[in-house]
Order: structure tokens, then C-alpha cells, then sequence
């Protein structure tokens, strides 16, 4: 099956500060992601993780004017496996926390080679 | 791979790490111990579903905790935020190695926290709040729910209490006995608070109700166990816990409805719960102690042990609460009196203890006061009496469960 790059990235819309949740919000949390993971556990190719320090190598001279970064609109990215990328939504979409206000995730395939 | 943590895991390691880490760097670093608990929490959220639930989960999560309040307090450090001897006092107890821990000591851990909260410079309602964020781990929003106030409220009462705890951090070994003597009935006092905000809720969810009993009671176990608390009071206090738990399930009707004790179906009432109960009841009345508590364990044994309405002793609950009057005298004790005196020995009987009563507009506002009288005149035959007490209680219910249980009530005698 086709595999997909799945990036959390933020939206406007939003709340400006992070997410708080309460210690029993944590816990129905904990709950939904095992209980995601092993509804999908076929399609779960590499779980991914948030995203931290960074930065982009350009050519020198290095380009003129304002430069958006990705790293500032994406948090974190996963990679699933499926059969088609109405398929591969329907993974990334359940996985809790990853579509709320404010926050998208964006599904892309990546190409196989040959 | 299902996930092995307990349903409140995430509360209760809330409450377990920040009194550990308060007794490690001190009390008046509560807000960082409490930020530092919270991305602990929130990295074993992220982390375990992914790379398996650890070995040990206190452990792992006491060690994250441990060196982000570590770091925190290295950064006000830098930043000339700390003063000197209590950054180098704070500092020397991070650098200890998080070693042998996670013994015997958590329970000391949270009886100190709860200790330490008890503060009579700390208003009541400033304890409670301290107590159901430090302690159980709800957060202001869940608090502000279950208390029925405002998140701002919750947050102000928070503020307090922390404010006092910064300025006067206590030191348990500093306390003479007299001292921990009254820091302890404040203590069963707060869990006697956090109880009774369960038991007398009106919240519609009764898994939060049930919840906050279960709260109490899991405080004031630890409380009994330990030399500190295990006096004849604790045992009482648990003793009431038990028993009206063990009364709750038959409380409501299927549809939320509020059942009167005469309507209730007691073959649901939870006798593992009434066992346990007794067994407090039991130890609690070695010696010569007789705490209010006693008064009110003693009132819902009584309950408990009826097998139906009309074979309950009411003689021996009039008994209880005309103790419980002398031990915390309340206008509200004597209404229950009154009512239980009327079962006893008849409604006039019942009127002549509330005779000459005058109470206080709280209790003459609630629906409870006109209540208990339309029922005890309208037994007498006093129907006019009655009428105007039915029409005051029923403007005075405070929802409409309470207003369809009145109204139930007071027509059908």
C-alpha cells in the first residue's frame, strides 16, 4: 500500500496559547490515542513525533525578503500506510488531538520509486 | 495492548508527584513543582503510547518531573528571581538522586501536603480549593464545576492559599502537639468538606458526585493509616463516609429523580460499603472519644442496619443528633431532630422541637425549613399551615428534581 506523510500543522482559528488539559483530560487522552493505535495498528507506519529545534540550509546568497518557516506551522508529522488517500484521512482524522480547533493535519503521498 | 494504568492514574500521580517534589524542593515552590508535574504528565501521554508504558510509571514520571523543576529553578536562579538561601536550600534537594523513592514515603508525602494546606490563616473555601488541585488533580475548570462557582472564584481562592503557603511555609517538625492536634481537625474537617460537596451535590452527573466521595475517602484512609491521623475522629469520619456511600445507589429513581428514604429500595444499598463502615464505626468507638462525627456515623449505621423505613430506630437517631447539637450546634441539626422525633413519636412531637427555633435566614430561605414544616403540619392536620409551608418550599426548591420530590411529598399526606 501507498504510504502517506501526514504533517500536524496549525490553523488560524485557533486559541493563541497551548493547549492546558487537566491531568483527567490526560487521561481520556491516553485512553482514545491506545485505543486509535489499535484500531490502526496495520496502517501505522512510523508514529512520528512533534517537531523541536530547527533550521534551513539555502544556497548562498541566501534569498531576499521575509521567509516563512515551516517548522513554525508545522508541530509534528506521522507516516501510514493505505490503499488510498481518502483512506490515509480517515487514519490521520481519528488520531485524537490532530484536528481540533486551530490545528489540521495535512495527508500527502509520497511517491514509491520506480 | 490495552492500556494497564488505573482509571484515575493521571489524577492521582497528580497529587502523588507534587506532594513528593513540594517535600523535595518546598512548598514555596508549589507553582513550579505544579507545571513541572503537569509536562511530566503530558510527556507520558506522548511518549508511552508510542515506546510502551515503562517498567515503573511513578518512577519515570517523578524522574521528568524532578528535572524540569530542577531546571526551573536553576533558570529563576540565573535570572536573580530567587533569593540566596532559599535557591541554594531548594537547589541541594534537586541535586539529590531521585534513588530510593516511590516507599512508604508518598503516603507521608500527601498527609504533609494535606497538613499544609490545613492552614487556619486559609480561609475554608481557599483549603478546599488547595486541596482538590494539589491533592486530587482536577484542574480550576473542573473545580469551579464542582463546587458550582465561577473559574475566577477558583482562581482567586487558589491565589490565596498560595500566596500564605509562599509566605509561611510550614514545617511539620515545628509544630508542638497542640498545634498538630488543631492542624488535625482541620484536616477532617476539609475531608469532611470535600465529602459532603459530593454527597449533597445537585450535579446532574453522578459519576462526578460519586467521585468526590470517593476523593475524600481515599484521603482520609490514608489520614487513618498513618500514626498521625489514626484517632477515634478519623475512624469516625471514614465510618460516615462508608455508610452513606453504601446509601447512594438507591437515591435516584432511572430517570434522575430524587427518592425519599421511605421510597428507597434498600436491597440497592452497597453492603460491602455498610461492612466497612461499621468496621470504622467500630474502631472509632474505642475510648472514651465522642466526636460529632461519631454523632453522624452513628445516624447513618442506624439507617444502614434498618432493614425497611418503619423498622428504623428512631429513638437511637433522635439520641445521635441531639449529640451531634451539642457537639456542632447548627439550626440544621435540630431540623433533622425534629423530623426524626416526629418519626419517633409523631408529628406534634416533631413541631414542639422546632417551637420557639429561631433560625438563621439561610436556613429560613431554603426549601428544607418550609419543607420539613408543611410535612410536620400537614400531619398534625394544621391544612392551612401546611399550604402556605408547601407553596414556600416549592418556590424555594432549588431544581426541579427537588420541586417533582416535594410535590410528591407533601401531597400525599
Amino acid at each position: 500500500m501507498p504510504k502517506y506523510l501526514c504533517l500536524q500543522r496549525s490553523l488560524p482559528g485557533g486559541q493563541a496559547h497551548g493547549d492546558k488539559p487537566s491531568p483527567a483530560q490526560m487521561q481520556a487522552m491516553y485512553t482514545k490515542f491506545n485505543e486509535w493505535r489499535e484500531k490502526f495498528q496495520n496502517n501505522l507506519v512510523d508514529l512520528g513525533g512533534k517537531l523541536g529545534a530547527g533550521r534551513l540550509a539555502a544556497p548562498e546568497p541566501p534569498p531576499d525578503g521575509p521567509l516563512i518557516e515551516v517548522k513554525e506551522l508545522v508541530g509534528g508529522y506521522m507516516i501510514v500506510s493505505a490503499a488510498s488517500l481518502d483512506e490515509a484521512i480517515e487514519v490521520a482524522r481519528g488520531c485524537p488531538g490532530l484536528v481540533r480547533p486551530g490545528s489540521g493535519v495535512e495527508v500527502i503521498e509520497i511517491h514509491a520509486p520506480g | 495492548m490495552t492500556s494497564r494504568l488505573g482509571d484515575n492514574f493521571f489524577r492521582h500521580e497528580y497529587g502523588r508527584l507534587v506532594s513528593m517534589l513540594v517535600r523535595r524542593v518546598g512548598i514555596r515552590h508549589l507553582e513550579a513543582v505544579e507545571d513541572a508535574v503537569q509536562a511530566a504528565l503530558l510527556a507520558a501521554v506522548e511518549s508511552w503510547p508510542k515506546s510502551a508504558v515503562p517498567e515503573n510509571p511513578s518512577a519515570w514520571l517523578y524522574r521528568v518531573a524532578h528535572n524540569h523543576v530542577a531546571g526551573e529553578l536553576r533558570r529563576q536562579i540565573r535570572h536573580g528571581e530567587l533569593a540566596g538561601q532559599h535557591a541554594r536550600a531548594a537547589m541541594d534537594s534537586t541535586n539529590d538522586a531521585p534513588g530510593a523513592l516511590l516507599t512508604g514515603d508518598v503516603r507521608d508525602d500527601l498527609l504533609r501536603m494535606l497538613f499544609a494546606s490545613c492552614d487556619d490563616a486559609i480561609p475554608i473555601e481557599s483549603q478546599l480549593v488547595l486541596a482538590l488541585k494539589t491533592l486530587c488533580g482536577f484542574d480550576i475548570r473542573e473545580i469551579a464545576e464542582r463546587l458550582f462557582t465561577t473559574e475566577a472564584n477558583v482562581y482567586k481562592r487558589l491565589g490565596r492559599a498560595r500566596a500564605r503557603l509562599r509566605e509561611a511555609p510550614l514545617e511539620l517538625v515545628d509544630l508542638t502537639n497542640e498545634q498538630l492536634a488543631s492542624r488535625l481537625a482541620a484536616v477532617q474537617a476539609i475531608l469532611y468538606s470535600l465529602f459532603t460537596e459530593g454527597y449533597l451535590s445537585s450535579h446532574a452527573e453522578g459519576a462526578i458526585r460519586r467521585e468526590l466521595c470517593d476523593e475524600a475517602r481515599r484521603l482520609a484512609a490514608v489520614l487513618a493509616e498513618h500514626p498521625l491521623g489514626a484517632t477515634p475522629e478519623t475512624f469516625a469520619l471514614l465510618a460516615l463516609m462508608h455508610l452513606h456511600c453504601a446509601r447512594m445507589p438507591a437515591r435516584q429513581d432511572g430517570s434522575g429523580g430524587l427518592l425519599l428514604l421511605e421510597e428507597q429500595d434498600r436491597s440497592l444499598w452497597d453492603q460491602e460499603a455498610v461492612q466497612i463502615g461499621l468496621c470504622w464505626l467500630a474502631r472509632a468507638a474505642e475510648g472514651d472519644v465522642f466526636s460529632r462525627y461519631h454523632a453522624e456515623a452513628g445516624i447513618a449505621a442506624e439507617h444502614c442496619l434498618a432493614p425497611s423505613f418503619s423498622e428504623t430506630r428512631w429513638d437511637r437517631i433522635v439520641e445521635c443528633y441531639a449529640l451531634l447539637e451539642r457537639l456542632a450546634p447548627s439550626a440544621l441539626h435540630t431540623l433533622n431532630r425534629a423530623v426524626a422525633v416526629a418519626e419517633w413519636r409523631g408529628p406534634a412531637h416533631g413541631l414542639a422541637v422546632i417551637e420557639g427555633l429561631e433560625p438563621p435566614s439561610w436556613l429560613l430561605g431554603s426549601y428544607l425549613w418550609s419543607a420539613v414544616l408543611a410535612d410536620l403540619h400537614g400531619r398534625s392536620g394544621h391544612a392551612e399551615l401546611a399550604a402556605q409551608y408547601r407553596d414556600a418550599a416549592l418556590r424555594s426548591a432549588p431544581c426541579q428534581a427537588v420541586r417533582t420530590t416535594l410535590e410528591r411529598r407533601l401531597r400525599a399526606r
